[in-house]
């Protein structure tokens, strides 16, 4: 069997008190993982959950406090250097020097990878004319809308051949055909070439779409590891949406009697119900005497999973 | 060590020189700025008090004081640079390694300095037929000596950034200037009050101008006080370099992520 590009185990980042007196802080506790090859995997949670701490430690701009990171079989802490010419990133929120063109930025992050001369020239032609972005090659950074500025940091991730990139929600700032576009290229790179994608982002439509396996961080240690569907079907309650014409108020109250959350949507109760619970409910509404006009059933989404995990205390 | 990451961080310094000039503002500016007030005043005090060399002295040691100048300049400033365009992540999340940045930044002190040099001898011999030539080869070891006190100076203000964060950033310019006075630049070791003599006997480039002070009035080269001020010097740039790569750490330990 191949082995993992990328072998994290037992990852832990305490950091110190801010203050003199105070309590270091757990940022990660114990988290263990890998990145198959070609996989694209999800690294999901909410704010504060972890996920840029685990992203600076895969990088090496942050040190762990306990735990290994392996890439490609090697120690990280050990061979640095050597793991980062094949592993690369791109984030939203960070940027590359202002005063530099798009092109010399891309030359200087090019030469950093040795990857120059007409290889660099025929590779940033393509990355850059895929995006978009082409005619603004001799722009100074400051002067491309955060949009392009994040198409830019996508070329420069997958400009040196990388075997491993790390994504950090690369469509945040993108319209949504972009974000399409962006998601095509991820995996069409990802298809050419085998590369591994470790991916987060606030958009669970887009994490189902292109996720192969999503893991779930919450206070810093993993909850969950799994395929996006299976995640989302591990929620049992489903959001059952009833078009009354008449009786809304009664719909409400008999829900509430039977202590599950409801709301109103213009003429449309919207009730969350497990869904084996569903026949039961509408018999009772029935002997009720309780109409409705239309019923829908939304299927839990991994969407719905997040929330379910980010309020479970 | 990497030859094609070090030209990437040469490119990446090199190239906001076609467009920026706060960067040329350093680099010749003020350095000419300087080089006029200093020239006129140093030819006032020699034509006022018939001391010919007290202007050679004076314009040797602007020249060696811009030495010192830029050479920490493009280190700390480098470093600050990095953190005020939020490219500190994306730097060090590449395969360069740090003595890379180190060996970089040193070389492109170098090249800088060479620059503004260039310009400002040019200025010197030119309106005020100095004859800079006067120290012959000895010109050599007192520009090596004040690289090195440069890159001492640069380090250790990197790695109090690094350590403290931007909150400090005063240090690549305070720095260098609370070394200025206990240099005996402009005025010999003697006239200091004893006590601050201790100090200035600790700092390098003290006995550099108190050569070329003593050179220009027609003495000797003092084998002696060479030897310190490169004994110290090298002592001193192994402490920095030491302290900055001890402040790396440190910063990676707290995150590279704070400065963005």
């Amino acid at each position: 069997m191949k082995k993992s590009p990328l072998i994290v185990q037992h990852l832990t980042k305490v950091f110190p008190p801010e203050k003199k007196g105070g309590d270091p802080f757990t940022a990660i506790n114990d988290i263990s993982f890998e990145l198959k090859a070609g996989q694209i995997l999800g690294l999901l949670g909410p704010n504060g959950a972890g996920k840029s701490t685990t992203i600076s430690m895969l990088l090496g701009v942050l040190s762990p406090t306990k735990g290994s990171i392996q890439y490609f079989g090697q120690d990280f802490a050990k061979n640095k250097s050597g793991a980062l010419q094949h592993v690369t990133f791109a984030s939203t929120y960070i940027k590359m020097p202002w005063r530099l063109t798009v092109w010399e930025n891309l030359k200087v992050y090019g030469t950093l990878y040795d990857v120059q001369g007409k290889v660099f020239d025929q590779r940033m032609e393509r990355f850059l004319q895929f995006f978009g972005v082409w005619d603004q090659r001799h722009k100074t950074m400051n002067m491309l809308s955060a949009g392009q500025t994040t198409r830019i940091m996508l070329a420069k991730a997958f400009l040196p051949y990388p075997k491993i990139v790390l994504l950090d929600e690369p469509t945040a700032s993108l319209d949504p055909d972009i974000a399409h576009q962006v998601r095509k290229f991820v995996k069409m790179q990802r298809q050419e070439y085998g590369v591994s994608i470790l991916y987060t982002s606030h958009n669970m439509a887009e994490v189902t779409d292109v996720c192969d396996e999503v893991m779930f961080l919450k206070k810093g240690q993993i909850v969950a590891i799994d395929d996006p569907l299976s995640l989302a079907r591990s929620v049992k309650t489903t959001r059952m949406r009833l078009l009354v014409k008449d009786g809304l108020k009664r719909i409400v109250k008999f829900a509430k009697a039977q202590n599950l959350p409801v709301s109103i949507d213009d003429r449309e109760a919207i009730i969350k119900i497990d869904e084996q619970k569903i026949a039961q409910f509408l018999a009772k509404l029935a002997e009720e005497n309780i109409s409705y006009s239309q019923i829908a059933i939304d299927k839990p989404t991994l969407e719905d999973y997040f929330l379910q995990m980010s309020q479970e205390s | 060590m990497k030859l094609h990451r070090i030209k990437a961080l040469f490119l990446r310094h090199l190239y906001p020189l076609r467009r920026d000039f706060d960067l040329l503002s350093d680099m010749l500016y003020w350095p000419l700025i300087d080089t006029l007030l200093w020239g006129i005043t140093s030819q006032w005090l020699a034509e006022t008090s018939g001391e010919a060399n007290v202007a050679l002295s004076i314009l040797m040691a602007l020249l060696m004081w811009n030495i010192i100048w830029r050479a920490q300049s493009e280190i700390s400033r480098n470093l600050i640079d990095e953190i005020w365009n939020n490219n500190l992540v994306n730097l060090f999340s590449t395969p360069l390694m740090v003595r890379e940045w180190l060996v970089s930044v040193m070389a492109l002190s170098v090249i800088k300095m060479t620059f503004t040099l260039t310009i400002i001898t040019t200025v010197i011999v030119g309106m005020w037929q100095a004859n800079l030539l006067f120290f012959g080869w000895w010109l050599l070891p007192f520009i090596a000596a004040m690289v090195t006190t440069g890159w001492w100076i640069g380090f250790i203000s990197a790695g109090i950034i690094l350590r403290f964060g931007p909150k400090m950033q005063t240090v690549v310019w305070t720095l260098p200037g609370a070394l200025l006075p206990f240099s005996a630049v402009f005025f010999p070791l003697e006239r200091f009050p004893e006590t601050l003599q201790i100090v200035s006997r600790m700092v390098p480039t003290t006995y550099i101008f108190e050569t070329m002070r003593a050179l220009a009035a027609g003495g000797a080269i003092n084998w002696q006080a060479l030897l310190f001020s490169f004994g110290f010097n090298f002592l001193y740039l192994a402490l920095a370099i030491w302290y900055f790569v001890r402040s790396m750490r440190y910063s990676v330990k707290l995150g590279l992520g704070r400065f963005n």
